[in-house]
C-alpha cells in the first residue's frame, strides 16, 4: 500500500481532531495502526485549573503520544497549546533524581536516608527547642489531594502546629473567604454547563483567552452557535479576550470596588432586585471597615461575629445611597451611563447573567469585598443557583480546590471547611486521625506572607516547600529571598527540576511529576478527577507522599500513616472521604473515580454528581418543592455585604507614576519551570516583556524592543518594551507576566494583602519606568 | 519528527480565507474545513520546537479564534 508509520500517525492525528469536532465519521484510514503498541490512561492536565481530562500514551515505559480525551466532559477532546508540553514537561534534561544536600556552597549528592535523617533531625531539634510553631511547611495547589491530606495530618495532627500553607494563599485565598462569609461553604454552586447555557457573561479582569483558554472556547462556542450571547470585558487591559469580547469596558485599577458598588446603587435606586428572592434567601451585613493592608510585621487583624453588624434591607439601601453612578465613574473610569447599564444588564429578567473572575479580584488588598459585591450583584438580583446563570470564581491551579481547600491546607483550616479554631472542629478531626484532640492547635499558623516574614525575624526555623516555587513568585521578593539567604533557617524543597527556590536550598529532594505517581485533582467546578501511575519517575525521584510518611517515621509519627504500599492512595482516599459524608461535600468511594473523567461533589446516594448545589433541580441537601436553600449557611440565607470603598495600598504619585501589574501569559505557567524549561516554549516567547500603552511609550521616547527600566519601592528590573503586542495596558499601566527566572519581577510587587484572605496583591504597586 | 492534529476555530465568515492561508504553510495539512467555522489540520515539523511556533503563529491570523490540540505524538519517528 506504501503507507508509512508516519502516514499512520498523521491519520491518528486528523482523526482526533475530526472526532473533537464532532465529525468522527471523518475517520482516515490507518488510523488505528498508529496506535499499535500504546497504552492509553487518562489524567487530568497538570497545569491549570480549568481541568481538562488528557489521555496519555505510554510505550516502551515512556509517554509518547497525548490527546484531549473525547470522554472528558470539561474539555470533549481539545486540549490548548499547553498541552504541547505536557508529557515533555516530565522530560527537561536537567530534571532531578537525587537527593542534595548542601555543603557549604554546593550541593552535594545524597542517599534518601542521609537526606531524611537530616531533615527529621533538625525539625526534631527546632520542635524540642522552640516549640512546634518553630517549624513550617509550604504545599501547593499541585499537591494531589493524597499528598496535601498527609501533609495536613503531620503537620497539624503530628507535629501539632498549623504552620502549613499553600501557594494557593496566592491566588485563591480571597475566592475562599468569599464563600465562607457569604454561603458558609467553599467553592461555587455553579459549574462550566453554565458557560454553555447562559447568554450573558462579565468578565471582571480576567483574560480567560490566555489563562483559560479550553473554558473561553467554551464560551466563545456558545456565542459562535447563539446570537444573544454578549460577552462584556471590563478590564484594565487589553488582552486576546478583548479581542472576542462584544464589549470592552476599561477600568483603573482597584476600580472594580467602585463600579460594583455604583451597579449595587442603581439596582437599588430604581428597584430592579428580586424582591421575594431577597425576603426568603439573603440577611445583610456590615462588616469591620478602615481595614489595614499587612504592610507592618504582625499586623492582627480580624472580623470576628462581635464585628458584624446585621441590617435590615432599609438600612442597607440608606448606605448604599453614597454609590452613585457618578461617584462610581470618579473613582474606576467606568462613565456612569456603563454603570447603569450594567445595572440594567444585571437585572435584565430576559438574560441569563453570569460573571466570571479570577485574579484581578482575588489578588486585591480590598479581594474579599470584592468577591462579596459580585455575589450580592447575584443575589439582589436572584441570578444564581441557576442553570445558566451563576458567579464563577475561576481558579489557577489543577488541584487549588480539591487540596488546598478541600483538603484545607491552610494555616486555619481542616478538611471539608472545617476550621482549627472550632473545638468541634477539632475533636471530629482527631476522631478521623485516631489522636487526641489537645493534639490539634486551636491556634491559626502563620499565613503565606508572615511565614516567610518570620523567616526574616528567625523564628521559624524548619521550612519544606513542596511542589512550589515562593522564591520567584513572593511579592516583595528581594525581602524574601535576603530572608533565605541569611541561612538562618534551614530550607528543605521537594520539586522535579532546579528552581530559584531550590538554589537557596539547604536540602533538594527529586520529586514524582503528574503521571509518574498516582494522585487526584479537585478542579474549579468541584470536579475530581483520579489518575493512576503511567510511567516510573526518574532516577531515585520520589512522590511526594512518600517523601513525607518516611520523614514521619523518623519523627515518631510513622502510626499516622498505616497505609500499604499497594493501596496508600485508595486507603489515604478513604479516609479523608470520611470528612465529606453528610457534609454537602461528600465525595465518593476511590473507585468510583477511577472509571470516570471526574465526579463533581456533592455526590449523591446513587452515586450520581451535582452540577448545581443550593438548588432542589438538582442538590440532594435540597428538598424537592424547597427551591433554593443555602443550606450550609447560617439560618439557610446568604449574606449580602455592604462593602464600602477603601485605596490600594499604593497608588502612583510624582516619583512613581505608573500602575504596575503582574499576570501569566497563554504559553507560560506560573514560575515557568515546567513550561520554561522546555526550550520551544522559551522560543515563542523567550522572555519577560513590559507591557506600555503605545502614548506613554512614545512620551517615554521609548520604541517596541527598547529596554526600559521598571523601578518601584522594593525592586527594579531591565525588561525590553512591548507596544501594541498580544495586550496593552491602559494609560499608566504597564503589565509584565511573572514566568522568567531570569528576571524576578515580583521584586517590584508589594506585600499589601487583605485583611480578611492574607491574601496579596499582585496587581498593583507603583512603579516608575525609564528608558534602560 | 512530532505530529500533532488541531482544530482551527474562526469566525464563520472568515473560514475559507484561514483555511487557504493555512493550507500556504510548510508543515501544515488542512484535513476538512467543517460548518461552525472549525478546520481540522495535521502539523508536521522538525522539532516539537518548531511546531509550537507554527501553531502559535496561526493565533496571529485574521480571523482565528483559537487554536487547539486534539492529538500530539512526538514518539521518535
Amino acid at each position: 500500500m506504501g503507507l508509512t508509520r508516519r502516514d499512520f500517525i498523521k491519520a491518528s492525528a486528523a482523526a482526533a481532531a475530526f472526532a473533537a469536532v464532532g465529525a468522527p465519521m471523518l475517520r482516515p484510514e490507518g488510523a488505528e495502526a498508529a496506535e499499535a503498541g500504546i497504552t492509553w490512561g487518562k489524567a487530568p492536565c497538570r497545569y491549570c485549573g480549568v481541568g481538562c481530562s488528557v489521555l496519555v500514551g505510554v510505550k516502551d515505559g515512556k509517554i509518547v503520544t497525548t490527546k484531549g480525551d473525547p470522554a472528558g466532559p470539561v474539555n470533549k477532546g481539545l486540549n490548548c497549546i499547553k498541552g504541547y508540553f505536557l508529557s515533555k514537561a516530565l522530560y527537561g534534561k536537567d530534571r532531578l533524581t537525587k537527593p542534595l544536600i548542601r555543603k557549604g556552597n554546593k550541593m552535594v549528592e545524597a542517599t534518601w536516608d542521609e537526606a531524611l535523617d537530616l531533615i527529621a533531625s533538625k525539625y526534631r531539634q527546632a520542635v524540642s527547642q522552640h516549640g512546634p510553631d518553630s517549624v513550617a511547611m509550604y504545599g501547593s495547589g499541585q499537591w494531589t489531594v493524597q499528598e496535601g491530606y498527609v501533609a495536613s495530618k503531620l503537620m497539624k495532627g503530628g507535629i501539632g502546629t498549623n504552620n502549613l500553607e499553600p501557594n494557593a494563599r496566592l491566588c485563591m485565598a480571597s475566592a475562599v473567604v468569599g464563600f465562607m462569609n457569604t454561603f458558609g461553604s467553599d467553592e461555587p454552586m455553579g459549574c462550566y454547563d453554565d458557560l454553555d447555557l447562559g447568554d450573558t457573561y462579565i468578565l471582571w479582569g480576567a483574560n480567560m483567552a490566555e489563562a483559560h483558554p479550553v473554558l473561553f472556547s467554551r464560551l466563545i462556542d456558545n456565542k459562535l452557535k447563539h446570537p444573544k450571547v454578549r460577552l462584556i470585558d471590563i478590564a484594565t487591559r487589553k488582552t486576546r479576550t478583548t479581542k472576542m469580547a462584544d464589549e470592552y469596558i476599561p477600568m483603573r485599577p482597584h476600580g472594580d470596588l467602585a463600579a460594583l458598588n455604583g451597579i449595587i446603587h442603581v439596582i437599588l435606586r430604581d428597584k430592579l432586585y428580586d424582591e421575594s428572592f431577597i425576603r426568603e434567601h439573603i440577611s445583610f451585613k456590615r462588616g469591620k471597615e478602615n481595614a489595614p493592608y499587612g504592610l507592618k510585621d504582625k499586623e492582627a487583624f480580624n472580623e470576628t461575629p462581635a464585628d458584624v453588624k446585621g441590617l435590615s434591607f432599609d438600612e442597607y439601601k440608606q448606605l448604599m445611597k453614597l454609590f452613585t453612578p457618578q461617584w462610581a465613574e470618579s473613582v474606576s473610569g467606568i462613565p456612569a451611563g456603563k454603570i447603569e447599564e450594567l445595572a440594567r444588564i444585571y437585572s435584565d429578567k430576559s438574560r441569563k447573567v453570569n460573571s466570571l473572575w479570577t485574579m484581578g479580584v482575588n489578588q486585591h488588598s480590598r479581594g474579599v469585598w470584592v468577591n462579596n459585591l459580585i455575589y450580592n450583584l447575584h443575589l439582589l438580583t436572584g441570578k444564581i443557583c441557576k442553570p445558566g446563570e451563576n458567579p464563577l470564581s475561576l481558579t489557577g491551579q489543577p488541584s487549588a480546590c480539591g487540596t488546598a481547600r478541600e483538603v484545607g491546607t491552610f494555616a486555619h483550616r481542616l478538611p471539608a471547611d472545617m476550621v482549627v479554631m472550632n473545638e468541634a472542629h477539632r475533636k471530629k478531626t482527631a476522631g478521623i486521625w485516631g489522636i487526641d484532640p489537645g493534639k490539634i492547635s486551636p491556634k491559626v499558623g502563620l499565613h503565606t506572607v508572615e511565614l516567610f516574614r518570620a523567616i526574616e525575624r528567625d523564628e521559624i526555623k524548619c521550612i519544606w516547600i513542596q511542589c512550589t516555587n515562593p522564591f520567584q513568585s513572593l511579592p516583595n521578593l528581594s525581602r524574601v529571598r535576603k530572608a533565605a539567604q541569611a541561612r538562618k533557617a534551614f530550607i528543605v524543597v521537594s520539586d522535579i527540576y532546579p528552581t530559584r527556590t531550590t538554589e537557596l536550598a539547604d536540602v533538594i529532594l527529586p520529586s514524582a511529576s503528574w503521571v509518574e505517581k498516582e494522585g487526584v485533582y479537585g478542579n474549579t467546578e468541584r470536579r475530581t478527577q483520579q489518575w493512576f501511575k503511567m510511567i516510573d519517575p526518574p532516577g531515585e525521584a520520589k512522590e511526594d507522599t512518600w517523601q513525607l510518611i518516611q520523614f514521619a517515621r523518623r519523627m515518631g509519627l510513622g502510626h499516622l500513616f498505616p497505609y500499604s504500599e499497594k493501596g496508600m492512595h485508595r486507603e489515604i482516599w478513604e479516609e479523608y472521604r470520611k470528612f465529606t459524608i453528610g457534609t454537602g461535600k461528600d465525595l465518593a468511594p476511590y473507585q468510583a473515580y477511577t472509571k470516570v473523567r471526574g465526579l463533581r461533589w456533592p455526590i449523591k446516594p446513587d452515586g450520581s454528581e451535582t452540577r448545581w448545589r443550593y438548588t432542589d433541580l438538582d442538590d440532594q441537601n435540597v428538598k424537592k418543592g424547597e427551591g433554593i436553600k443555602f443550606y450550609k449557611a447560617p439560618g439557610n440565607k446568604a449574606n449580602v455585604w455592604f462593602r464600602p470603598y477603601e485605596p490600594p495600598a499604593e497608588s502612583p504619585d510624582k516619583a512613581y507614576p505608573f500602575w504596575f501589574s503582574t499576570g501569566r501569559l497563554l504559553e507560560h505557567w506560573h514560575t515557568g519551570t515546567m513550561t520554561g524549561r522546555v526550550p520551544e516554549l522559551k522560543r515563542a516567547v523567550p522572555g519577560a516583556t513590559i507591557e506600555l500603552h503605545p502614548e506613554d511609550a512614545k512620551r517615554l521616547g521609548i520604541k517596541n524592543r527598547d529596554l526600559v527600566r521598571i523601578t518601584s519601592r522594593r525592586g527594579s528590573v531591565v525588561l525590553p518594551a512591548e507596544i501594541n503586542g498580544r495586550g496593552t495596558p491602559e494609560k499608566g499601566s504597564v503589565f509584565a507576566a511573572f514566568f522568567d527566572e531570569n528576571r524576578l519581577i515580583n521584586e517590584l510587587c508589594i506585600d499589601a494583602f487583605d485583611p480578611l484572605s492574607k491574601e496579596p496583591d499582585f496587581k498593583k504597586c507603583a512603579v516608575k519606568v525609564k528608558k534602560a | 519528527m512530532p505530529v500533532s492534529g488541531i482544530v482551527v476555530t474562526c469566525s464563520s465568515a472568515s473560514v475559507d480565507t484561514v483555511a487557504l492561508e493555512l493550507a500556504k504553510q510548510d508543515g501544515i495539512e488542512v484535513h476538512g474545513v467543517l460548518p461552525e467555522g472549525r478546520i481540522v489540520a495535521v502539523v508536521e515539523a522538525d522539532t516539537v520546537d518548531a511546531e509550537v511556533e507554527l501553531v502559535s503563529g496561526l493565533e496571529e491570523i485574521e480571523g482565528v479564534v483559537s487554536v487547539q490540540l486534539a492529538y500530539h505524538n512526538f514518539e521518535e519517528l
